[in-house]
C-alpha cells in the first residue's frame, strides 16, 4: 500500500521497530490474559509466568525507545514516519504499563490463591473482560491504522470506570460487613483497580493510534471546549 | 504496592493544544507581501510552472521544496523577474507586490529588483572589489555617491547581516578573501544595502558548512522581522528549522501550501507525503 | 580480480617513459626555433644596438651610421593609430558578441571575424591601398595606421568575447539582482571583471601588428626622414628592416640586424607585461 523508501535501511529500521512495537503488545496481552486465568482459575503456575514474562517486556520498552531514537537521529523522518516513530515511543510505555498491571493482578492472585474462594470474585470477571477487548482492540486500531476502532476505545473508558467504582462500592461495603475476610476483599480491590488502569493505557494507546493515522490530536478535548 | 498510585499517563500530559490551522485564502488570513495567481511559465515550448496561485506572508519565512527540475527556482526569479533574462521566456498570471502588478508594462524590471532583492546559491562577491565596496556598490550604480550616506548604509547593512563585527577592519580587503559563509553573509549584506521589500534566496546554504549554515538560518530568523523571506532549499530539515510556511512544487505544479509544520507532520497530498518522506520512486 | 603480472607492469612502465620522451623533444622543438632566432638577432645585431640608432636619422646611402628614431617613433605612431580604431570596434564588438545579439547572428559575426584573422595581412594593405591611398593620391600614416587597426579589430573582438564569456554568469546575476541596469551591469562588473583580459588581448593584438610589414607597404609606405603630418608617409621599424635587409650594402644589413632585434626584443617586453599582468588573479582595489 505505502510505496516504500528510497533509502532500503530507513525502511528496514522503521520495520524492526514496528516489529518489537508488536512482539511487545503481544506479551503484554499474554500476560494480562495468564494472570487473569490465575485469578480466576486460582491457578498459581500462570501467575508466576505472566509476573516473569513482565521482565521481557521492560526490555522491549528500552528498545523501542532505543530504535526509536536512532531512527530520528539517522532519518530524521517527517509526516506520517515521523508520528509512527513518535508513538511508538509514547506507546511502549503505556503497554510497559499494562505489563505491570498483569503483574499486580498475578500477585494479588496468588495472594487470594492462598485462601478459600471468595464468592465477589463474580464481580471481576466483567471488568476483565471488558478492560481485556479494550486492550486489543487499541492495539488493533494503531496496528490497522483503524480511526474509528480507536475512537471506539477511548469512548468505552467510561463504562470501565463506573464498572470499576461500582466494583469498588461492592467490595467496600463487604469489608466493613465481614472484616474477617478484609484481605481478600483488598486485594480483589485492587485487582478491580488494575483492570481500571489497563483501560486508561487502552485509551492512551489509541489516542496515540488516532494521531499515528489521522495526525489528529484527540487528547484532553474537553478542556478546549467547556460543556 | 508500588503499583497503587501510580498516575494516568493521560491526567498528568499538560501539552497545549497546538492549532492546526490551514492558511485560508479569505480576509482573515495574514497580510501578504506577494500575491500570485494563476502563474504560468513557459520556457521555449516546455511549460516550467503551470498555474500556480499562491499568496506569501509578509514578514515570514516562507520555503519552497520539490525535486529538482520541479520549477522552484523559476517561480522564486519570477517573484523578482529574473527569469526574464533566460531568452524565450513567456509568463501568464499576474504577481502582486503589495498589490501592485510586478508585471505590467509600466513597470521596469530593474525596479522590481530593487524592491525584491535575491541571494543566490553559490555566494557571488564581486571580485574586483573590496568588502566594503561590494555593499555598497548597488548603491552607487544607482546614484547614490554621498560618502557619509554609503558609510551608514555600509555599516547597517554589514550589522543587519551579523558580519559587522568579523570584517569591520578589514573592509578595504577583497570581497573574496572572506571565508564560504561569510561571503554568503556578504552577499546578503550587499542585497540588504539597497533595502528592498524582499529577500529571495535561492539554496544559500547549499555550499556551506554546517556551522556556516546554521549562522545563515540564525540570520534569516532575525531578517524575518524587517522583510519577507522566500526561500528554495534542497534540505528538508532546513525548511523545517527556518519557515512558517512550506510550498511543495512538483513538475511545475504547486501541489500543497501550508503551515510548515502541518506540512511535515500531516500533508495533505500523496506526492508531499512521499516526497518528504523519501519515498520518490 | 587479479593484479597486473610483473611482465604487464614492466611494458607499462616502459610506454609511459617512451611517451614521456617523445613529447619532451617536441616540447623543445618548438622553443628551439624561438632560441635560435633570438640568438642569431643577438650575434648579428647587438652590436649596432647603441644610442646613434636609437636617437639619429638613417644616413644617407653611401655613409655609415645613422639609426632608426623615425622608425621607431613611425611605428609607435602607427600603434597609436591603430590602437584608436582597433580597440573601441573590437571590445564593444567583443562586447555586443558576448552580452547581446542572437545565438544565429553571433555565429555568422564570430565565423567571420575568424575568418578575417586568417585573411593575409598584405591584403589589408592592398584594401587600404585602394580605399584611401588611391582616393586621396598619397601614402600616408593614417593609411598605415587603419591598415593596422583593421587587422586588429577581429584579434580584440575575438580575445573580449573570450574573456567576457568566462565571466560566471553569477556575477551579472547578482548586479541585476541589486536592480542595476544592464549597461551598468556590463560595463561596471562585467567588463572590470573581464579588464585583465581585455588588456591582454589588447596588448597582445598591438604586439602582433607592430611586427606587421606587409600591410605598411602599400599604405605607410616608408619614409627616410621625420614624419610631420599624419597624412604623410611614415616610416615603422619592420619597413625599415626589410628595406635595409634587401639593400646592397653591409652597413645597412647590421642596421636591419639591429631593428629586428630592438622589434623582438619589444615584442618580447609586452608579452612580458602580459604575463605579469594574467598572473595574480583575484581583486584590486577600485
Amino acid at each position: 500500500m505505502i510505496p516504500k523508501h528510497i533509502l532500503g535501511t530507513f525502511d528496514e529500521a522503521l520495520t524492526a521497530l514496528r516489529k518489537d512495537l508488536l512482539m511487545m503488545a503481544g506479551l503484554a496481552e499474554r500476560s494480562l490474559d495468564r494472570a487473569i486465568k490465575g485469578l480466576l482459575q486460582r491457578n498459581d503456575d500462570l501467575c508466576a509466568t505472566a509476573i516473569a514474562d513482565d521482565e521481557e517486556i521492560d526490555q522491549l520498552e528500552k528498545q523501542i525507545d532505543k530504535d526509536g531514537f536512532e531512527i530520528l537521529l539517522r532519518f530524521q523522518p517527517v509526516a506520517s514516519d515521523l508520528r509512527r516513530v513518535i508513538s511508538a515511543i509514547k506507546l511502549s510505555p503505556n503497554i510497559e504499563r499494562v505489563g505491570d498491571q498483569a503483574t499486580n493482578i498475578a500477585k494479588r492472585a496468588r495472594k487470594l490463591n492462598r485462601h478459600p474462594p471468595l464468592p465477589e470474585m463474580e464481580l471481576i470477571v466483567p471488568i476483565q473482560a471488558y478492560a481485556m477487548t479494550m486492550f486489543k482492540d487499541a492495539i488493533n486500531s494503531y496496528v490497522r491504522e483503524n480511526v474509528e476502532l480507536a475512537h471506539s476505545v477511548c469512548g468505552r473508558d467510561k463504562q470501565l470506570d463506573d464498572m470499576n467504582r461500582e466494583a469498588n462500592k461492592k467490595l467496600t461495603e463487604r469489608m466493613m460487613q465481614d472484616s474477617d475476610q478484609l484481605r481478600g476483599y483488598f486485594n480483589l480491590l485492587l485487582v478491580s483497580r488494575a483492570l481500571e488502569r489497563v483501560g486508561d493505557h487502552a485509551t492512551n494507546i489509541a489516542e496515540d493510534a488516532v494521531y499515528t493515522a489521522a495526525a489528529e490530536d484527540i487528547r484532553h478535548k474537553g478542556a478546549a471546549v467547556p460543556a | 504496592m508500588e503499583n497503587l498510585v501510580m498516575p494516568s499517563d493521560r491526567i498528568a500530559e499538560e501539552r497545549v493544544e497546538q492549532p492546526t490551522e490551514v492558511p485560508s485564502n479569505d480576509e482573515a488570513a495574514p497580510a501578504s507581501t506577494f500575491q500570485v495567481k494563476n502563474m504560468s511559465i513557459w520556457y521555449g515550448e516546455k511549460r516550467a510552472i503551470q498555474d500556480v496561485t499562491l499568496d506569501i506572508a509578509s514578514n515570514s519565512v516562507t520555503a519552497i521544496i520539490g525535486p529538482s527540475g520541479c520549477g522552484k527556482s523559476t517561480f522564486l526569479r519570477a517573484l523578482n523577474r529574473m527569469h526574464e533574462l533566460t531568452p524565450k521566456t513567456r509568463m501568464e498570471g499576474t504577481v502582486l507586490l503589495n498589490g501592485e502588478d510586478l508585471y505590467s508594462s509600466t513597470v521596469d524590471p530593474t525596479v522590481v529588483r530593487r524592491r525584491v532583492g535575491m541571494v543566490f546559491q553559490k555566494s557571488n562577491p564581486f571580485p574586483t572589489m573590496t568588502i566594503g565596496e561590494n555593499v555598497i556598490i548597488g548603491l552607487r550604480l544607482n546614484g547614490v555617491h554621498d560618502q557619509k550616506f554609503l558609510n551608514e548604509r555600509l555599516e547597517k547593512s554589514l550589522r543587519m547581516a551579523a558580519l559587522w563585527d568579523e570584517v569591520k577592519d578589514d573592509l578595504h580587503k577583497p570581497g573574496t578573501s572572506l571565508s564560504g559563509g561569510q561571503q554568503q553573509r556578504l552577499c546578503i549584506a550587499r542585497t540588504l544595502a539597497v533595502e528592498p521589500e524582499v529577500v529571495l534566496m535561492d539554496e544559500p546554504c547549499s555550499a556551506l558548512d554546517p556551522i556556516a549554515t546554521a549562522k545563515i538560518e540564525e540570520l534569516i530568523n532575525e531578517l524575518k522581522a524587517t522583510y519577507t523571506i522566500v526561500t528554495v532549499t534542497h534540505n528538508m530539515q532546513q525548511a523545517g528549522r527556518i519557515s512558517d510556511y512550506t510550498a511543495f512544487f512538483y513538475l511545475g505544479r504547486l501541489i500543497e501550501f501550508g503551515p510548515t509544520t502541518t506540512i511535515f507532520t500531516n500533508p495533505k497530498e500523496r506526492q508531499t507525503e512521499d516526497y518528504i518522506t523519501g519515498r520518490f520512486g | 580480480m587479479h593484479f597486473e603480472t610483473a611482465h604487464n607492469h614492466t611494458w607499462r612502465k616502459f610506454k609511459s617513459a617512451l611517451a614521456c620522451t617523445i613529447a619532451f623533444v617536441s616540447a623543445i622543438l618548438v622553443i628551439l626555433p624561438l632560441g635560435l632566432v633570438f640568438f642569431y638577432l643577438l650575434v648579428n645585431g647587438i652590436g649596432s644596438v647603441n644610442w646613434d640608432f636609437f636617437t639619429k636619422l638613417p644616413a644617407p646611402v653611401g655613409a655609415v651610421g645613422g639609426g632608426m628614431a623615425n622608425a621607431i617613433v613611425g611605428t609607435l605612431v602607427l600603434l597609436a593609430i591603430a590602437g584608436v580604431i582597433g580597440i573601441p570596434v573590437g571590445v564593444l564588438g567583443g562586447v555586443y558578441l558576448a552580452e547581446y545579439g542572437s545565438a544565429r547572428i553571433n555565429s555568422v559575426l564570430r565565423f567571420l571575424a575568424d575568418v578575417l584573422n586568417g585573411v593575409p595581412s598584405i591584403t589589408w594593405g592592398v584594401v587600404v591601398y585602394g580605399l584611401i591611398v588611391l582616393r586621396f593620391k598619397s601614402f600616408s600614416a593614417l593609411a598605415g595606421g587603419l591598415a593596422l587597426g583593421l587587422i586588429m579589430i577581429p584579434l580584440i573582438l575575438r580575445t573580449t568575447e573570450e574573456v567576457i564569456l568566462l565571466v560566471p554568469n553569477g556575477y551579472r546575476e547578482a548586479s541585476l539582482a541589486l536592480g542595476v541596469s544592464r549597461w551598468q551591469t556590463i560595463v561596471h562588473i562585467v567588463m572590470k571583471t573581464a579588464s585583465r583580459g581585455i588588456i591582454t588581448g589588447i596588448l597582445l593584438a598591438l604586439a602582433r601588428v607592430g611586427g606587421e610589414t606587409a600591410p605598411l607597404l602599400f599604405t605607410a609606405f616608408g619614409n627616410r626622414f621625420w614624419n610631420h603630418s599624419l597624412t604623410e608617409p611614415i616610416a615603422a621599424l619592420p619597413l625599415q628592416v626589410f628595406t635595409y635587409a634587401i639593400s646592397p650594402y653591409d652597413d645597412w644589413h647590421r642596421q636591419a640586424w639591429a631593428g629586428a632585434l630592438v622589434l623582438v626584443t619589444g615584442v618580447f617586453c609586452v608579452n612580458l607585461l602580459v604575463r605579469i599582468l594574467t598572473r595574480g588573479r583575484g581583486a584590486s582595489p577600485l
